[in-house]
């Protein structure tokens, strides 16, 4: 099968942007920032350019920061015809027979070019200010029943009884949702869990399609990969890049978009207070090491969030880091790059072609 | 102020553009639509898109989308509606305790902010048990109302607060609750004078509902009659500064006798099959075991019919008469200080076009004499 690559999805306004320092992530939880408001002119205009640069979804994230990401896929779905949306939710906000609904309804409008990422919960701060005062494990927990109840909605062998359950979070009695998913190859979307606490990883091997994480070196992910692809499980990593014809110029191009100390020092504080074992990870790898590899570098972790692990290098050398993953059983890359839009276009122009060509040989 | 005019939007599959549909065949599509096999469940983008530009073109200011579990969702159906129109409000149907307020808002929010402001809710409590509980929901009836009441509170402190919340309920807690997408009066298609939080419609004929319509809400829904059957009832609200609407189908003819033969002979033949459903499917509503005990006779008035709502639910009051009459009905009610009408009819198209051509005209004549 050859390697999925899908890009994330920028946040309001960041298309016009040029610069990463502009997109740090400062922005967004600022009371002003344009994330907050939807961008459908920028939006359109990434969705196209992704369509054109070979790149099947974009992951949408989710965030009181930002507009709802259900809605958001609905209206980036009708502006489009294959590009193909990972909506990111989170499991506690909906009950799952609503959740099933928005989703199913969704599909039909969108001829099925969803995915879910199912996330359980990020920082306890941000979740009681949703209303869920659960922490970390028992999140987990929640999340297997909420996407046990999904599942069963969408497993129609059942037809006609509805869906009964009795669990410690939730309980339903003869649910039936009468708008099916709709799609042409799948009877339920693809569900995406990310994260690298146990929990996490367990999840995802019994409710999930695919393993999100962070991108390592191959070495360091093999075992773990090993183990979800037994389990009839994906892995997808997520990463960003920094592609240029020369190697010298990638580093170059990847200093670069180092921020100014103080914008650092406020990221990195408000990192700090994420109860995620994903970013505390991530954060103790690029104070420890820096360099995971030789194209693998996490300089810019502490800044723009444990998703900023980066590959650095050129076309060719992408091309092979990615074939190299491919060799331990990852399927699919979730990418970034700044400014979005140009490195998204020469990831399909330069990178894509020789990995396609390399997958042949 | 002028009356204000609603229309349901028609489910999934009713209205098929270029096909004629007897008001009979649309009375059982829409009878039907709970049941295995109908189309219902399927989102219909090209017939409510051709519904919708013919309300626009009618002077109809919203369509209300209904909530439930046979049908698709209504916000995700009025994001993806609200890309082919440009002025036309949505009104969604949606149930207090299958969401938690502050992701619904954030949905709300963000849908404004795609339609330019074009939102408004329709708050449900929720209307049969056993449908609630294929939900996840076990509340019983009163707990409802006290739940939506608590959701109420807190939409509404992210929507006067700049999108700030805090809250410690019987039903709901949050802490530092912030949501950064605000409601979106700023939107391309923003209306001049813009809200800055959704009018909330309630409807309900129970105390518990009076109560929550009058602390949270903007309007109270109601089931049409006569204008002295419900001039108290408008009267305590409008008292209590709410706005009042009325729920009821239209049917217009060019002579009264043409309009009474036509709408009677929408009663089922199939004597009473209709009438096990449409109680069953809402067996914890007040207004609709109400609707299901009236014994009086089915003309309240001249033009005031209820021979459906036995078979159909309480909504399915009917307005039938000439355009003049019909007309003239409306500008009582709004005597009396009904304010809105949210009107549905067979086959739902023809009866906007209609209502947009021969009736509203008459209502604006009118309201300008007086």
């Amino acid at each position: 099968m050859p390697l999925r690559f899908h890009w994330m999805f920028p946040k309001g306004g960041e298309v016009a942007m040029k610069t990463a320092q502009e997109t740090s992530r400062v922005l967004t939880t600022k009371e002003t920032s344009p994330a907050a408001i939807p961008d459908m002119d920028g939006w359109s205009r990434f969705a196209r350019a992704a369509e054109e640069a070979g790149i099947e979804s974009a992951l949408l994230s989710f965030s009181r920061y930002e507009p709802d990401t259900i809605l958001i896929a609905c209206a980036v779905g009708m502006a489009t015809s294959k590009l193909k949306t990972i909506v990111a939710y989170r499991s506690g906000l909906m009950q799952p027979a609503t959740f099933v609904q928005q989703i199913n309804t969704l599909s039909n409008l969108i001829q099925g070019r969803l995915a879910i990422n199912l996330v359980a919960g990020s920082n306890t701060a941000e979740q009681r200010g949703y209303g869920d005062y659960y922490e970390h494990d028992d999140r987990y927990a929640r999340a297997e029943e909420f996407l046990a109840i999904c599942r069963s909605f969408w497993d129609t062998s059942h037809n006609g009884h509805g869906v009964d359950y009795e669990g410690k979070y939730y309980r339903l009695e003869g649910g039936k949702i009468f708008t099916p998913y709709a799609a042409e190859d799948r009877k339920a979307p693809e569900i995406y869990v990310s994260g690298h606490s146990d929990a996490a990883r367990r999840l995802a091997m019994s409710q999930a399609s695919c393993w999100l994480r962070l991108i390592d070196t191959p070495e360091k992910l093999q075992p773990q990969v090993a183990a979800v692809r037994e389990a009839g499980r994906e892995v997808c990593l997520r990463l960003c890049v920094v592609v240029r014809p020369a190697r010298e110029e990638a580093l170059r191009a990847a200093l670069a978009l180092l921020p100014d100390e103080r914008i650092g020092r406020e990221e990195r504080a408000i990192l700090q207070r994420s109860d995620s074992h994903t970013l505390h990870e991530a954060l103790a790898a690029a104070d420890e090491r820096g360099w995971l590899g030789e194209h693998l570098w996490a300089g810019l972790v502490p800044y723009y969030g444990s998703s900023a692990i980066t590959l650095v290098g050129t076309p060719s050398d992408l091309a092979d880091a990615f074939l190299s993953y491919g060799r331990i059983g990852v399927t699919q890359f979730i990418i970034a790059g700044w400014p979005k839009l140009d490195e998204m276009v020469g990831f399909g122009r330069d990178v894509l072609p020789l990995v396609r060509q390399r997958e042949g040989s | 102020m002028a009356l204000r005019f609603h229309w349901m939007l028609p489910k999934a599959g009713e209205v098929v553009p270029g096909a004629k549909q007897t008001p009979r065949e649309a009375v059982r599509y829409r009878a039907d639509s709970t049941i295995e096999g109908s189309s219902a469940p399927y989102p219909d983008l090209p017939g409510w898109t051709h519904f919708a530009h013919a309300a626009e073109n009618a002077g109809i200011e919203s369509v209300l989308i209904s909530f439930s579990r046979y049908e698709p969702d209504p916000l995700v159906v009025s994001a993806a509606l609200g890309c082919a129109t440009t002025k036309l409000t949505f009104m969604l149907a949606c149930r207090a305790g299958l969401t938690q307020p502050a992701a619904f808002v954030q949905q709300i929010n963000t849908l404004s902010q795609l339609l330019g402001g074009r939102v408004s809710l329709n708050l449900v409590a929720g209307s049969s048990l056993s449908e609630q509980r294929g939900y996840g929901d076990f509340l019983p009836h009163d707990d409802r109302y006290a739940r939506a009441g608590e959701f109420l509170t807190i939409c509404n402190q992210f929507w006067r607060n700049g999108g700030e919340a805090g809250f410690r309920g019987h039903f709901y807690c949050v802490e530092n609750g912030k949501l950064l997408t605000p409601f979106g009066e700023n939107g391309k298609n923003g209306r001049a004078g813009g809200r800055s939080k959704p009018e909330v419609y309630i409807s309900g004929h129970s105390e518990a509902a009076h109560r929550l319509v009058v602390e949270h809400g903007s309007c109270w829904l109601r089931v049409a009659d006569t204008p002295e059957a419900i001039a108290d009832s408008v009267k305590q609200m409008r008292d209590a500064g709410v706005s009042v609407g009325l729920r009821l189908c239209l049917l217009t003819r060019p002579t009264h006798e043409e309009a009474v033969d036509a709408v009677e002979s929408l009663v089922p033949r199939d004597n009473g099959g209709g009438q096990a459903t449409a109680v069953a499917l809402k067996d914890d509503s007040v207004m609709h075991r109400d609707a299901a005990e009236d014994r009086v006779p089915a003309w309240h008035s001249p033009n005031i019919w209820t021979g459906l709502v036995p078979f159909y639910g309480p909504v399915w009051t009917t307005l039938a008469g000439t355009p003049r009459e019909i007309a003239e009905a409306f500008l009582a009610w709004g005597e009396i200080g009904v304010e809105q009408f949210i009107l549905s009819g067979w086959p739902e198209l023809d009866t906007v076009e209609t209502f947009g051509r021969e009736v509203l005209p008459l209502i604006r004549e009118g309201e300008a004499c007086r």
